[in-house]
């Protein structure tokens, strides 16, 4: 889908402002990277890969979950979308139920600003783009569920879903006598997966404020010591200046959350469809979801009772494991056991006979797990930045991967989208949208697969622009009724 | 086919029993506490149970993709290299944190805790792949398995005659997983790490405060990307088996962790797309919403503990109140009606300059107090508002006690440990996610798995075992 | 130069980490004799400096030092009016090596020690049991004694 870039004539500096078409540098071809793999004596097996695996041919070949139905019906957050997206990107059918006023994260732009949300062609209707990056393969209908008619219709779509991933307050759903509770007695297939920031139930579950707001990401976060844990210590930047416990500047515990939803429900159709023939009731949170691969840190406090400090952007756990201010920015280095800490320390020393001296001599620094303490970081890396302030990211990138270095820039968005790498793949591609125009993405990271991969199909979608199809289909609920049931509020 | 003029009690709406009635009638938190039956995990069956899954992985990242099939049941088998092990043996924080040994031959080194739920209820064997004696047990590994997860540099286990192009002859029906930085093209042998995709993927240029405030790019304090991208995997697997029940064939998976990275940064990547502008950091703050972020409170909770984490860092709180109700009643709280005058709508109050002048009032109302306080009086008011809980306070907190997703277990190997994970990534009503033990020495199975399931004489696997091929 | 200070009088090298310091003014006292030294660093740079100021006060210390000439003895971070208290730490005691532990902090056995008396069978292999009375007996009787005198908790 690659198109013919054109180019934008710079007449003034507002022209160097605007934004050229995706990607500016075209990636190398096919020959050029032959050559890399044949460098390393994996030509055959290059080819072979690329013949298999080509993110463009996804379109061509069958989806995995094909035939298998959702309902997505949350608000707010983002754990039930990223469920769902993980599900329709691998060819499930996802029905998005919204209220008729539809999900606030419709609404949702940086800083408030209406300018960068995106118009539908048709209607002129604003819609933020959080919410489009995240609305993959999916159909949109309105359904009042405060309402009996509503409820009905709810009921009667549930009744043949596969699969239904909720995110509402806990018993939102139950009260309304369309829970999980209810929905099992009319389908005993359902699989049902709630999702949340700390729980349904228990001493601390998820709350909404006296005025009814929602909790939202980062309290996940805050909940399961993640923020506590993260950020630089206040020796070495000032409290308030970036020496603070800090969140992720997504809504990480929500994303993991929603991939560990889409494990949870495959799991359990896997269980289904071979053995049981039933559905079950799957609860995921955030705060939870987070502290499962909040790597060793509560079994620590278990050990010897350490409270994981923060460490910035070094690793305390590996040695060289970090990355540090370099002349045009910073760079990642990661090396660990012996064959590349050495291969780290002789690339460095090329350049910076020191540090070979003071690392490589230094018998305290030889042996593996020693390198983990505190004084073994601060020397280290003090050092290797010593290095890198005379280094651009380039520059540092091609001389550590010389050395077959895990080493990497760190990237702003912009040198992400156009990192030969990731253009040639590619990890961020365009799609044309008939209601939004053309919009850049990140594609799935499971769309390399010689058999089913994952793919997108279509991004973004006004709301309730499915409500006639999906009302004609499931309930042969036809224009005129629909119209009816506007009126009502129902949908 | 039933009789249709027969009415049958299951054909009825409506619950068909008294314990069903009571189900029904019951509260709903009751009712939630009743089906997931948290503790009693043990008695309910696994869901992937019979699957068997090669695990031909060091680190956290492929690990991790495997450990979630471990812990809904199937069986893995871990593949290390014989004495050298996963080099995520020899992590630990400061150096400071053991467990046993790697194996009595380095009776000295212990197991670093960075190894810790990784590789969850998984039997460890040694095998050298670059012998050639190794060929055959591996091969028939491969057969009598579902599939295989690696993450050697493209192109290795391809000369070691393993990749999906020989195994795929073996075995049609296996699922074969590489994971690793970049996959196929031009920067196909750059290795890579989770910092690494933190970094490289755009991640770490929008966490962490901004440099205007003197902040830098952050890093996320666990190897989330590994975790994360290692979920992804096991997504994709779990649907390739899905559909391997429909046509019988395995597929090949390739997954680029640096990739994931990227795929969660939200608005960033279309933002940049159709306006060309670069998403920045916004530190403790939300581009997208406000107030909702992290303020700091003059006093800690904790003045006169000894640890530091304790005495200086509790004193962080998580506000939010975005919605106008909700700021008017937080600018009542903190007596500046004012400032809900000035910035009475969402759209005024998420602005940039609204959001530093909106925190540093907050900020100032905070800095006589300690951060229970502010959190009790914002709750109080019926306001959204959480202490930041450090790893001390959430092993004490009743909420994930009495849910079960943080608890003790007597491990075979280790003894008394903390349980953190497994349990934490979901609550299921009929087949639980389970953990048996965390992880084993190097080769701790070598028996099991060559004499037992391979059935090799004892006396071949000492020499392989003294041939250093295991 | 660079973000370390050699210092010539006594050989001593004062690592100046690279967030702290990148852009930095001030004066810096050496970690071994003392010597204060004035540095002035943009972009990581050494603007200006080191030049040594005898008498001054200084504004700071270094986090860490060693003497490569004298093996790398080295002077750890927190050292008393030599390098700087670190305080962003997990506890309030640093260790920087194992931290040799028989119990959990419930006070149960947990196997954090070494060395560990061998106990694999043929090629490596291990059981499903830590058979503590006999591979650790002198844990198992503190063990009883910590039940005994009610130590042993549940959480």
């Amino acid at each position: 889908m690659a198109k013919e870039v054109k180019e934008i004539e710079i007449k003034s500096r507002a022209d160097t402002l605007k934004p050229r078409p995706w990607p500016v540098t075209p990636p190398p071809s096919r020959e050029e990277v032959a050559k890399v793999y044949a460098k390393r004596k994996a030509e055959e097996f290059g080819k072979w890969c690329e013949d298999n695996l080509w993110f463009q041919d996804s379109w061509s070949k069958p989806e995995a979950l094909q035939g298998v139905r959702v309902l997505e019906v949350g608000l707010w957050r983002i754990g039930h979308k990223f469920a769902a997206s993980l599900l329709a990107e691998l060819g499930a059918e996802v029905i998005k139920v919204e209220p008729p006023e539809g999900d606030p994260m419709r609404q949702f732009t940086p800083f408030g600003r209406e300018e960068y949300m995106l118009a539908d062609k048709e209607t002129g209707e604003l819609c933020g783009l959080e919410f489009i990056h995240e609305m993959r393969n999916k159909y949109s209908i309105t359904l009042n569920l405060d309402t009996p008619e509503g409820q009905k219709l709810y009921k009667g779509l549930a009744a043949r879903a596969d699969v239904i991933i909720e995110e509402y307050p806990p018993g939102y759903m139950d009260e309304r006598g369309i829970g999980y509770r209810q929905l099992s007695k009319l389908n005993p297939r359902l699989v049902y997966c709630w999702i949340g920031i700390l729980g349904q139930w228990g001493p601390e579950k998820d709350r909404v404020s006296k005025h009814g707001q929602w909790m939202l990401d980062p309290f996940a976060q805050a909940a399961c010591s993640y923020i506590h844990n993260t950020g630089y210590p206040d020796d070495f930047l000032p409290r308030g200046s970036g020496g603070d416990p800090t969140r992720s500047g997504v809504w990480l515990c929500d994303y993991v959350a929603g991939e560990q939803a889409a494990v949870n429900i495959l799991a359990a159709l896997y269980y289904r469809e071979e053995k049981s023939g039933r559905g079950q009731f799957i609860e995921v949170t955030g705060a939870e979801a987070m502290m499962d691969i909040l790597d060793f840190d509560i079994a620590w406090y278990g050990f010897n009772e350490s409270i994981k400090a923060r460490t910035g952007s070094w690793d305390p756990n590996l040695n060289q494991y970090a990355w540090n201010p370099c002349k045009d920015g910073y760079m990642m280095i990661g090396g660990q056991t012996d064959r590349l800490w050495y291969r780290i320390g002789m690339c460095i020393e090329r350049d910076l006979p020191q540090f070979g001296r003071l690392i490589h001599e230094d018998p305290f620094l030889k042996e593996v797990a020693a390198r983990n303490a505190l004084q073994a970081l601060i020397k280290t890396y003090t050092l290797t930045a010593m290095w890198l302030r005379d280094t651009n990211r380039v520059e540092a990138e091609e001389k550590l991967l010389e050395y077959e270095i895990a080493a990497g820039p760190l990237l702003y968005i912009d040198e992400v989208c156009e990192f030969p790498h990731f253009v040639y793949r590619p990890w961020v591609y365009t799609i044309e949208d008939e209601h939004y125009g053309t919009l850049l993405y990140a594609t799935p990271p499971d769309a390399f697969q010689m058999r089913t991969p994952a793919r997108v199909k279509w991004l973004g979608r006004p709301l309730g622009k499915d409500n006639g199809e999906i009302y004609q289909k499931y309930f042969g609920i036809g224009p005129r009724m629909q119209e009816v049931l506007k009126e009502k509020g129902v949908i | 086919m039933a009789d249709p003029r027969e009415v049958r009690l299951e054909d009825l709406p409506g619950p068909k029993s008294r314990e069903e009635l009571e189900d029904m009638k019951a509260p709903y938190e009751e009712y939630c506490r009743k089906i997931f039956d948290v503790g009693n995990e043990f008695i309910k069956p696994g869901a992937l149970e019979g699957v068997r899954w090669m695990s031909c992985t060091m680190y956290i990242f492929t690990p991790h993709a495997v450990a979630n099939l471990g812990e809904l049941g199937a069986e893995i088998i871990k593949i290390e290299f014989p004495r050298v092990a996963d080099p995520m043996r020899h992590t630990s924080p400061f150096n400071e944190c053991y467990f046993y040994p790697l194996h009595d031959t380095r009776p000295h080194s212990g197991t670093g805790i960075g190894v810790l739920n990784a590789n969850v209820n998984e039997y460890y064997i040694s095998l050298d792949y670059h012998r050639e004696e190794a060929k055959e047990p591996f091969y028939r590994l491969v057969k009598m398995s579902d599939g295989l997860t690696e993450c050697y540099r493209p192109g290795t286990f391809d000369r070691w005659k393993q990749s999906y192009r020989y195994l795929q002859e073996i075995n049609p029906r296996f699922i074969y997983v590489w994971g690793g930085g970049f996959g196929y093209g031009p920067k196909a042998f750059g290795g890579s790490y989770d910092i690494l995709g933190q970094s490289h993927a755009g991640l770490a240029s929008i966490t962490g405060f901004h440099e205007d405030f003197g902040g830098h790019p952050v890093k996320h304090t666990n190897w989330c990307i590994d975790w994360y991208s290692g979920t992804q995997i096991t997504v994709a697997i779990l649907a390739a088996l899905y559909w391997r029940r429909k046509t019988g064939l395995g597929t090949m998976i390739e997954f680029s962790q640096v990739q994931a990275a990227t795929r969660c940064c939200g608005y960033t990547v279309p933002l940049y797309g159709r306006f060309g502008i670069v998403r920045q950091r916004w530190g403790n703050w939300d581009t997208q919403l406000c107030v909702h972020g992290i303020i700091i409170c003059g006093k800690s909770d904790y003045p006169n503990e000894k640890n530091p984490q304790l005495r200086n860092e509790a004193r962080y709180v998580m506000v939010s109140a975005f919605n106008d109700a909700d700021f008017k009643e937080l600018c009542d709280v903190i007596k500046r009606k004012d400032l809900y005058e000035k910035y009475k709508t969402h759209k005024e109050r998420v602005k940039a300059e609204a959001q530093v002048e909106i925190y540093k009032v907050l900020e100032e109302w905070a800095a006589d107090k300690s951060r229970s306080e502010v959190v009790r009086i914002l709750t109080e008011a019926g306001i959204l508002a959480m202490p930041v809980k450090n790893d001390k306070e959430v092993y004490e907190s009743e909420h994930f006690r009495q849910r079960g997703t943080v608890r003790w277990i007597d491990d075979p190997m280790f003894g008394d440990m903390v349980v953190q994970s497994t349990y934490s990534t979901g609550l299921f009503s009929e087949t639980p996610r389970r953990k048996f033990w965390d992880f084993r020495p190097v080769g701790a199975d070598n028996v099991k798995i060559y004499h037992e399931l391979l059935g090799y004489p004892i006396s071949t696997i000492k020499e392989w075992y003294e041939k250093n091929i295991i | 130069m660079c973000d370390i200070i050699w210092c010539k009088k006594c050989n001593t090298v004062n690592y100046l980490d690279p967030y702290c310091f990148w852009n930095w003014e001030g004066k810096i006292k050496c970690a071994d004799c003392g010597e204060v030294y004035y540095i002035y660093m943009i972009q990581g740079h050494m603007y200006k400096g080191p030049e040594p100021r005898p008498g001054e006060e200084p504004d700071i210390l270094p986090l860490y030092a060693d003497k490569p000439l004298d093996g790398y003895v080295n002077i750890l971070p927190g050292t008393e009016g030599k390098t700087r208290p670190y305080n962003c730490t997990p506890r309030h005691i640093y260790l920087g090596k194992a931290d040799h532990r028989k119990f959990s902090i419930r006070n149960r056995p947990m196997r954090a020690w070494a060395p560990q008396p061998p106990s694999a069978g043929i090629a490596g292999s291990q059981g499903y049991y830590w058979d503590i009375k006999k591979l650790s007996p002198e844990v198992w009787e503190e063990y009883q004694e910590k039940i005994k005198r009610g130590e042993v908790k549940d959480w």
